[in-house]
């Protein structure tokens, strides 16, 4: 990291994601306020915030990885993923309602978990490096919000706003990875019955596990590497899915098994959003 | 609604005049008042029962199988009766698994999850039904009574061809594949709506065992042939089925058959 928590810049532009994130009112975009394109500002900024969420008590359960398809990627003119954390109170159980509301401009992606057995503490991980240290997989939903008015972000925007990290629902029957083939698996998100978002696991880097080792070997260099029982969310199979009050959105991935999760009744009149 | 008639039906009943009037009801969606058939005896209702299928067989629907009614404790309690019944099923019944359900032409429609049999040899009354199944599969039933309120008496609901107004089947599973027809017993059932959990059992509601509801329904129906579907019996308890609404039912080792009532008004 060449920019320092304390930088001002830095520091403004989390005050300004902090105060959307507390408010629920979305914030204009930080871009302005950092270097053009300096990630590593924008990294600097959301260690800022998981720090002070971490103080308010929290624990970090894993980590996000972002930014996995190349359309995003060209869409958002990078050529790497981005990452961010899972908090546990970002965890909602399988069919759970999550209030609306309490993710800012909420939508959804499935995605492969995958949880740790081991450290991977190296400077560079193999893919075999991670089937080793992985216990077993989960079908999961990743809410995606932005804490950014109308979702309008650049790279430095999202990775400053924990990679638009909103709330995770993991699927509760536990699969070795032995029993899998992610690269092929089919990945279908369905709202009452019709498909809104299908995909398979090459879309996402190649491979979920090809998003697991980045991750490794990015979280190393920061100092803060993947320990055992951590929860890494390997990134979206398929295009994210508009959410609205009252929906039930259902991933089923080929080999893992289906995860629900529930969005509660729109906010009650006078509600700012 | 047709307003109550204020004088009492001829007795002894007309099976042609009923079927007739049952018939027009569920074409018409206007429902009969409940209580003033006649009928007093379940072989009088089950020869209107069969007047009216005559009337819908002559229309060119096609027989598809047998249903059973009140085979759970809960629908026992929610239609206040405590016997077995059946009705007959046909092609015009059959929604497509994740097909729509237009429910405008019906009444005050329910659904309630069940799960199917599909027979592969005649099972006579008496036979043994395990070895009859060729496969069994999730199942939806779309009930809707002909009478207001679904209030009405056992004979009347016999007539009413036990409520039935359509069926969804999921994939079918061959019955080699289940490690015995005895594992049905106690398999978890969950129906949603709109995705959220409206009502959850077992397979154990259905006389504590779907297999006696097959047996039943050959003792109740005569020889079964080959080909033949039986809709064992709801699960749970019944839910309404507005506009708009996506309905599925899931059953453990069987899998899911869903249905959508369309958009909502």
């Amino acid at each position: 990291m060449t920019t320092n928590r304390n930088d001002p810049a830095v520091r403004d532009a989390a005050e300004r994601l902090d105060r959307a994130w507390r408010s629920g009112v979305p914030c204009a975009p930080v871009r302005d306020l950092l270097p053009g394109g300096d990630l590593d500002a924008a990294y600097a900024v959301q260690s800022l915030l998981t720090g002070r969420r971490l103080a308010e008590g929290r624990r970090i359960t894993g980590w996000k990885v972002g930014l996995t398809s190349p359309a995003v990627q060209r869409q958002l003119g990078v050529d790497t993923p981005d990452f961010g954390a899972l908090f546990d109170d970002t965890a909602v159980p399988d069919g759970a309602e999550l209030p609306w509301g309490a993710v800012l401009q909420p939508k959804a992606e499935a995605e492969v978990a995958l949880v740790l057995e081991h450290d991977l503490p190296h400077e560079r991980h193999t893919v075999a490096d991670v089937i080793r240290a992985t216990a077993f997989a989960l079908p999961a939903v990743e809410v995606v919000g932005s804490r950014i008015r109308d979702w309008d972000i650049t790279a430095v925007d999202t990775v400053a706003d924990n990679a638009s990290s909103g709330a995770y629902v993991l699927g509760t029957r536990p699969v070795p990875l032995r029993d899998l083939d992610l690269r092929t698996a089919g990945m279908v998100l369905e709202r009452r019955g019709e498909p809104v978002s299908t995909g398979a696991g090459v879309a996402c880097l190649g491979h979920p596990l090809h998003a697991a080792v980045w991750l490794a070997d990015t979280l190393v260099r920061l100092g803060t590497p993947l320990r055992a029982g951590d929860t890494v969310l390997t990134g979206a199979l398929g295009p994210m899915a508009a959410v609205a009050p009252g929906d039930v959105l259902e991933a089923r991935i080929d080999g893992l098994g289906s995860v629900r999760a529930a969005f509660g009744p729109a906010a009650a009149e006078g509600d700012p959003r | 609604m047709t307003p109550a008639d204020p004088t009492p039906p001829a007795v002894p009943v007309d099976p042609a005049a009923l079927a007739e009037a049952l018939d027009t009801a569920a074409r018409a969606a206007r429902p009969l008042p409940g209580g003033g058939s006649g009928l007093t005896t379940t072989a009088e209702a089950y020869t209107v029962q069969e007047a009216l299928l005559a009337r819908r067989f002559a229309r060119g629907e096609r027989p598809t199988g047998v249903k059973l009614g009140f085979t759970s404790a809960a629908k026992m309690r929610q239609m206040g009766v405590s016997d077995l019944i059946h009705g007959r099923l046909t092609d015009r019944m059959e929604i497509p698994d994740g097909g729509r359900c237009d429910v405008s032409g019906l009444i005050h429609p329910r659904i309630e999850p069940e799960i199917a049999f599909l027979l592969g040899a005649v099972l006579t009354p008496g036979g043994d039904p395990a070895a009859a199944v060729a496969a069994v599969a999730p199942a939806l039933e779309v009930i809707d009574s002909r009478y207001d309120g679904f209030r009405f008496s056992l004979p009347e609901v016999i007539a009413d061809n036990t409520s039935a107004a359509g069926y969804a089947l999921g994939p079918w599973t061959p019955a080699g594949a289940l490690g015995g027809l005895r594992s049905l017993a106690d398999l978890g059932v969950v129906l949603e709506v709109d995705g959220r959990p409206a009502e959850t059992g077992s397979t154990a509601a259905i006389l504590g065992d779907p297999l006696r509801a097959l047996a039943a329904a050959a003792r109740l129906a005569g020889p079964l042939a080959a080909g033949t579907v039986v809709l064992a019996g709801a699960a749970t308890a019944a839910v309404p089925l507005p506009p708009g609404t996506y309905v599925r039912a899931t059953v453990a080792r069987l899998g899911s058959v869903g249905l959508t009532t369309g958009e909502g008004s």
